[in-house]
């Protein structure tokens, strides 16, 4: 049901070039800082259902979002999250009858004030999950990807970058058999449908045949010039900095204090059989701070990156 | 190889039961999705650990990278259409000719690479499972002669497994994301409203199936021949 197919409307184009034209400065972080970050706030954002963690997580994810994607993240929110959201919460009061305050009843089902306070829950949970999600599909490019698999799995790193490569490889090869073939009347526009078909399937298997034999060239070429001998170096573009250093020395600490608030109970909420929380205290108020800090870094520094330019250049 | 058997076993034996009993303890019980992702990612990490673990040849990378490129620009070309995409056909024709492991390799690999294309997702973890657990599937089937390289197996094998292995994981995973408490009732509505997207899903694997099986297995078992490449 509803499978998400989100996305770029399935544009076929690396999407390292929009992060260039955005000037997102933790995009320019080291890919294990940004890495680190996204698992905790789509970990944590999966897991707390507490309203306070809720709506920071849902704040940052919506505010880095924007900043990444402008005008674009608004309406992928309204048309894509938005709905999503709405049919979440609308599925617990539905089929989820648990709660002691009664508002109503649908047929011979009971409907609780509880269970639609938990829908809302789990719509915003979703809701921000989709949301970071868009940010990682614009911060972790395929290079930083490969980088950070690179040093645990080569082989599979190195069948990612060459997908990458193959893809639109093949693409233009299509169009090379195609055009061949149209010479001799045999394209997928010549004929009857039957014969289109037929046309349609000689294509891709003449370019399978083809992009098979070719790669084996590659792998022969490989292997020549010393492919999976011993001592092999790699090539990352990333340096791991003081900058980066601070960030992820910061960014534990933050993991750390949530993850400690979180077994402290500061982030509990009970919804059934009625809604409960804890009391807070000076701890917990705490916990939401950096909470807050985790889920708001990238936008935090963004902004302390354009003081400082701006300051930089107002001395000049 | 035997560090690899130990990382395995202590995944399986340590890490899943501490995930799941975490999941109890210290998340109320009532996070299924997040740790079923976690559940899904540890499954699929000793399939990659043998893979690099052996050391493989470039001849064999690259034959997955093309086939994964193949299946990738597959969905990438059905892209308007949806749910009817040459995906698993392609997968299982991959399994068939080269074994489980390449099966699985191709399957999870092209799911996660399409999704670079058309945007990632807390599914991709779980596309990828089902799409290597079919490929996987596929060719042990094959390997034990009970999936026999014939239109008619196949596209048996085809429909039944995009039926109920990916349409069925799949819903599942859906149900999880949604739901706060699980109940007989909501999996079975979930289900109902999955089914005309998993008959047109497991329609086109049959259609693809029809199509490419024969030209495309007899590429890939002549190219296979003539370079002595991987066989089961």
């Amino acid at each position: 049901m509803l499978r998400i197919n989100n996305g770029a409307g399935g544009q076929i184009r690396p999407q390292s070039q929009k992060v260039r034209d955005l000037k997102d400065t933790f995009s320019t972080y080291h890919p294990v800082v940004n890495f680190a970050f996204f698992c905790a706030v789509i970990g944590f954002g999966m897991v707390f259902l507490h309203p306070v963690f809720l709506s920071l997580s849902l704040a940052g994810a919506f505010t880095y979002a924007i900043r990444l994607n402008g005008k674009r993240a608004v309406k992928f929110t309204l048309l894509f999250v938005f709905p999503m959201m709405l049919i979440a919460g609308a599925v617990n009061p539905l089929f989820n009858h648990r709660g002691v305050t009664i508002l109503g009843y649908m047929g011979d089902n009971p409907l609780t004030l509880e269970s639609i306070v938990y829908g809302i829950a789990i719509a915003i949970m979703f809701g921000t999950v989709i949301l970071w999600f868009s940010c990682v599909n614009v911060v972790m490019t395929s290079d930083k990807l490969m980088y950070l698999l690179g040093r645990i799995f080569p082989s599979l790193s190195m069948i990612f970058a060459m997908v990458l490569r193959f893809v639109p490889k093949f693409k233009n090869q299509i169009k090379l058999i195609s055009k061949s073939q149209k010479c001799i009347g045999r394209d997928v526009s010549d004929g009857t449908l039957r014969q289109r078909a037929e046309h349609g399937i000689k294509i891709i298997s003449v370019m399978i045949g083809w992009a098979l034999e070719n790669s084996i060239d590659t792998a022969d070429s490989m292997r020549s010039r010393g492919y999976g001998l011993p001592g092999r170096s790699s090539f990352a573009n990333y340096r791991f900095d003081s900058r980066d250093r601070i960030a992820l020395i910061s960014l534990i600490t933050l993991i750390f204090i949530v993850i400690a608030g979180g077994l402290a109970g500061e982030n509990n909420i009970q919804y059934f059989p009625y809604i409960k929380t804890g009391e807070a205290t000076l701890f917990s108020l705490f916990t939401y701070a950096c909470y807050a800090a985790l889920c708001l870094l990238p936008v935090f520094i963004n902004v302390r990156e354009a003081v400082v330019w701006k300051r930089l250049r107002s001395r000049i | 190889m035997k560090r690899r058997g130990i990382i395995t076993a202590v995944l399986f034996l340590i890490v899943v039961p501490i995930t799941v009993v975490g999941g109890i303890v210290f998340l109320d019980d009532r996070k299924y999705y997040f740790i079923s992702l976690l559940l899904v990612i540890y499954t699929m990490i000793p399939f990659f650990l043998s893979f690099e673990g052996r050391k493989p040849k470039a001849r064999e990378i690259i034959v997955i990278a093309v086939l994964t490129a193949i299946t990738v620009a597959g969905r990438a070309a059905f892209f308007m259409v949806p749910q009817f995409k040459p995906v698993i056909a392609l997968v299982i024709i991959a399994g068939v000719c080269f074994g489980g492991e390449s099966g699985f390799l191709v399957g999870s690999m092209s799911a996660l690479i399409s999704n670079f294309f058309f945007g990632m997702g807390p599914f991709t973890p779980w596309q990828m499972f089902c799409l290597g657990l079919i490929g996987y599937m596929a060719g042990v089937l094959a390997h034990q002669s009970l999936l026999k390289k014939t239109k008619a197996s196949l596209c048996i094998f085809g429909g039944l497994s995009t039926f109920l292995i990916y349409g069925g994981i799949m819903d599942l995973s859906s149900v999880l994301a949604w739901a706060g408490n699980i109940t007989k009732e909501l999996v079975l509505v979930t289900y109902t409203a999955g089914l005309p997207f998993n008959l047109v899903h497991s329609a086109s694997t049959v259609i693809f199936l029809l199509l490419l099986a024969d030209p495309l297995i007899e590429k890939l078992e002549r190219v296979k021949i003539k370079y002595g490449l991987i066989s089961n």
